[in-house]
């Protein structure tokens, strides 16, 4: 009645199960970009955004909780009824978060999609797409 | 109220093994369902029993502070997004001894990254279980060790029956469901309690009072603070005049204390509404910005190595999706958390006693039925209960799956028997462990594995992701200093007598100097040897669109 199952393991996995306890001689191999230039820049840039979304995370928790620390009159001004501070801990971070997110993932499909432009139609793709 | 949390957690479960059989495949299903489908399960499954019981309960022990904790879940994604999801779902792998294996080409860090999964995994499953052991054990009057050992035969039980985490569904319904258990009861409470109480939970520097006669039993022995003398009864009808100023109340005594009575203070505890329990910084050492700070470094950035986080990644057919759907995850995480404060802002003006009960963890089960008198308040509590219980059940048989996964085949080459032997004994090791834990606060734990995550995987992820130079020698150092600095001083300083001053929360909050130290590590090992020439193409591949 079930339907059959499979079982499921990823490629590296699978390598490790078919060696056994015997020790690796060989493991999956990797092609080489045919254009490793190019692949360089998309890393960089890559590189570069994530980067900098890390620092801007860094600045928004770091900073919103220094900003508390140094700031205790954020405790004593009252928006509809609730402490600014607590105001800001337990609802203004989430979106903010979530925006930070957005952009990342805005800017990064932007690399990869100039990236694709780019390269020169020879008809082989430098490995399958993922 | 306890047929009805059974028959809740029942129909979740016998629902959740239809759904799983009737899911041809993992993969493909969760191929074929969209992304936001996907990251709903992803927030099922992240969701534990550290969100669900223990933020409001620690919120009304420690105060605003707590919900850093909140912050710092989500803020994971947003660094997950940032550095591991496209790459990691690049790489094909499915766990991280798998990537490590694919980045650096020796089959045996495999055996040195099982180890550490281990030791995450046992560090977030022991909370689990002890959230799964006090609500069972409140909601149905058994001891504590009870509730422990039936919810390790429960789990142990639903994985034999058919593996309900597969299924894409399941942990979307699962989301759903823990959503749904605590935002209801949340804005029902607030709604009904009156701008009094409403007033009173927002302002608390006008103190905090028993809000009924309240008889308080103690488990253990307590000292306690009064600012003023207040006079008790014991159940024996006979009156006792407390004074202010210190005192200790041996096991097992019970005091009635009078309505409107100040509500004493553990001794070691912020003063409940106090400066230091409305200042919205962690302090629990004297130290609230160093406090907060390791904190926020540990949760955030051990998120990214949490073994049952990374497998995640594979469900999506592309980096592109994967990274699109961790974006979903944080939006539906920043949902969820605006509603555990309700409990500890509530619950500080409504039960006040749990503080000296040393029970706050109970604090959203007890607080509906408190507040709502009749049959209301008691639907409202089981479903919290049931809402707690389906977050445990579902987050601790993934973890569940994941050690076993860890102990069968990357320690021990095994096959499927072994694989359910390590289910029985991972659980098995999981309730001992959370037997003598029941002192301990749930997200103590659940922060212990973060920041064991953050210095150990953290590192190896985002330098092997983004670093080409990363090499063998310098990953194996990096786990191993990291692992046994994490992992040793936290333990540190829950077992043994620590130091007074900032040495105390060196060792308690240790995420500021250990994932640093094991950055370095890797950093400093890896330019003792040259990197292989494929190296840099195995970076290139995990960038490459």
């Amino acid at each position: 009645m079930s339907p059959r199952r499979e079982k499921l393991t990823s490629p590296q996995t699978r390598i490790a199960l078919a060696r056994g306890n015997r020790p690796a001689q060989h493991l999956l191999p990797i092609p080489g970009p045919v254009d490793t230039e190019a692949a360089r820049r998309v890393f960089r840039a890559q590189r570069r955004r994530a980067l900098r979304t890390v620092a801007l995370l860094s600045l928004l928790l770091f900073g919103s909780s220094g900003a508390l620390a140094a700031l205790p009159v954020l405790g004593h001004v009252r928006a509809g009824g609730m402490p600014l501070s607590w105001l800001l801990l337990l609802a203004g971070i989430y979106p903010l978060l979530f925006l930070l997110a957005l952009w990342h993932v805005r800017s990064a499909e932007r690399v990869e999609e100039r990236a694709e432009e780019e390269r020169p139609d020879t008809g082989g793709r430098p490995w399958p797409r993922s | 109220m306890i047929g009805l949390l059974l028959v809740t957690s029942l129909v979740i479960g016998v629902y959740g093994v239809r759904a799983a059989r009737s899911t041809s495949d993992f993969l493909v299903a969760s191929r074929r369902v969209s992304p936001n489908w996907n990251a709903m399960a992803i927030a099922g499954e992240y969701l534990s029993a550290a969100s669900v019981l223990g933020l409001s309960g620690l919120l009304l022990k420690n105060g605003l502070g707590t919900m850093w904790y909140a912050v710092g879940f989500c803020a994971g994604y947003v660094a997950v997004v940032a550095l591991v999801a496209g790459p990691m779902r690049r790489s094909g792998a499915f766990t991280v001894p798998d990537f490590a294996e694919y980045r650096l080409g020796a089959p045996r860090l495999r055996k040195l990254c099982g180890c550490v999964v281990l030791v995450i995994m046992l560090l977030y499953l022991v909370p689990q279980f002890k959230g799964a052991g006090v609500v069972l054990s409140l909601v149905s009057g058994t001891p504590y060790w009870v509730g422990v050992v039936l919810a390790g035969i429960v789990v142990s039980g639903s994985i034999a029956a058919g593996g309900m985490r597969s299924a894409t569904y399941v942990q979307a319904f699962h989301y759903v469901v823990k959503l749904l258990f605590i935002a209801v009861p949340a804005v029902y409470l607030v709604v009904h309690a009156g701008a009094g109480t409403r007033a009173e939970a927002l302002h608390p520097e006008w103190g905090t009072h028993f809000p009924r006669t309240t008889p308080v039993e103690f488990e253990v022995d307590t000292r306690f603070g009064l600012d003023e003398p207040v006079r008790v009864t014991t159940p024996d009808g006979t009156g006792i005049e407390l004074a202010a100023g210190e005192h200790t109340a041996a096991a097992r005594t019970e005091y009635v204390f009078p309505a409107g009575a100040a509500v004493p203070h553990p001794e070691g505890m912020p003063d409940l509404g106090g400066e230091r329990w409305s200042r919205p910084l962690l302090n629990s050492g004297g130290f609230p910005l160093f406090e907060t700070w390791s904190t926020l470094l540990a949760i955030t950035f051990g998120c990214m190595g949490l073994p049952h986080v990374i497998m995640r990644f594979h469900t999506s057919p592309t980096a592109r999706t994967a990274r699109r759907v961790g974006v979903g995850v944080i939006a539906l995480l920043g949902l969820f958390y605006l509603f555990p404060a309700v409990y500890g802002l509530l619950g500080r003006v409504l039960t006040p006693q749990l503080v000296l009960l040393q029970g706050t963890d109970t604090v959203a089960v007890v607080l509906p039925a408190e507040a709502v008198p009749g049959a209301v308040g008691t639907f409202l509590t089981a479903l919290v209960a049931a809402g707690a219980f389906g977050a445990f059940l579902s987050t601790s048989s993934g973890l569940l799956l994941a050690l076993a996964g860890g102990l069968s085949h990357d320690l021990f080459q095994g096959s499927v028997p072994r694989l359910r032997l390590a289910v029985a004994v991972g659980s098995c090791v999981s309730v001992l462990l959370a037997l003598p834990a029941q002192a301990i606060d749930i997200n103590v734990l659940v922060v212990w594995a973060f920041t064991v995550a953050a210095s150990t995987f953290c590192p190896l992820l985002v330098l092997g992701i983004w670093w080409r130079r990363l090499t063998l020698p310098g990953a194996v150092a990096g786990l191993v200093v990291g692992g046994v600095t994490a992992t040793g001083s936290v333990g540190w300083s829950i077992l043994l007598p620590t130091p007074p001053g900032l040495g105390a929360a060196l060792l308690a909050q240790p995420a500021a100097w250990t994932v640093p130290l094991a950055f370095a590590t890797m950093f400093a090992v890896s330019h003792l040897v040259r990197p292989p020439d494929w190296a840099e193409h195995a970076v290139l591949r995990l960038h490459s669109p």
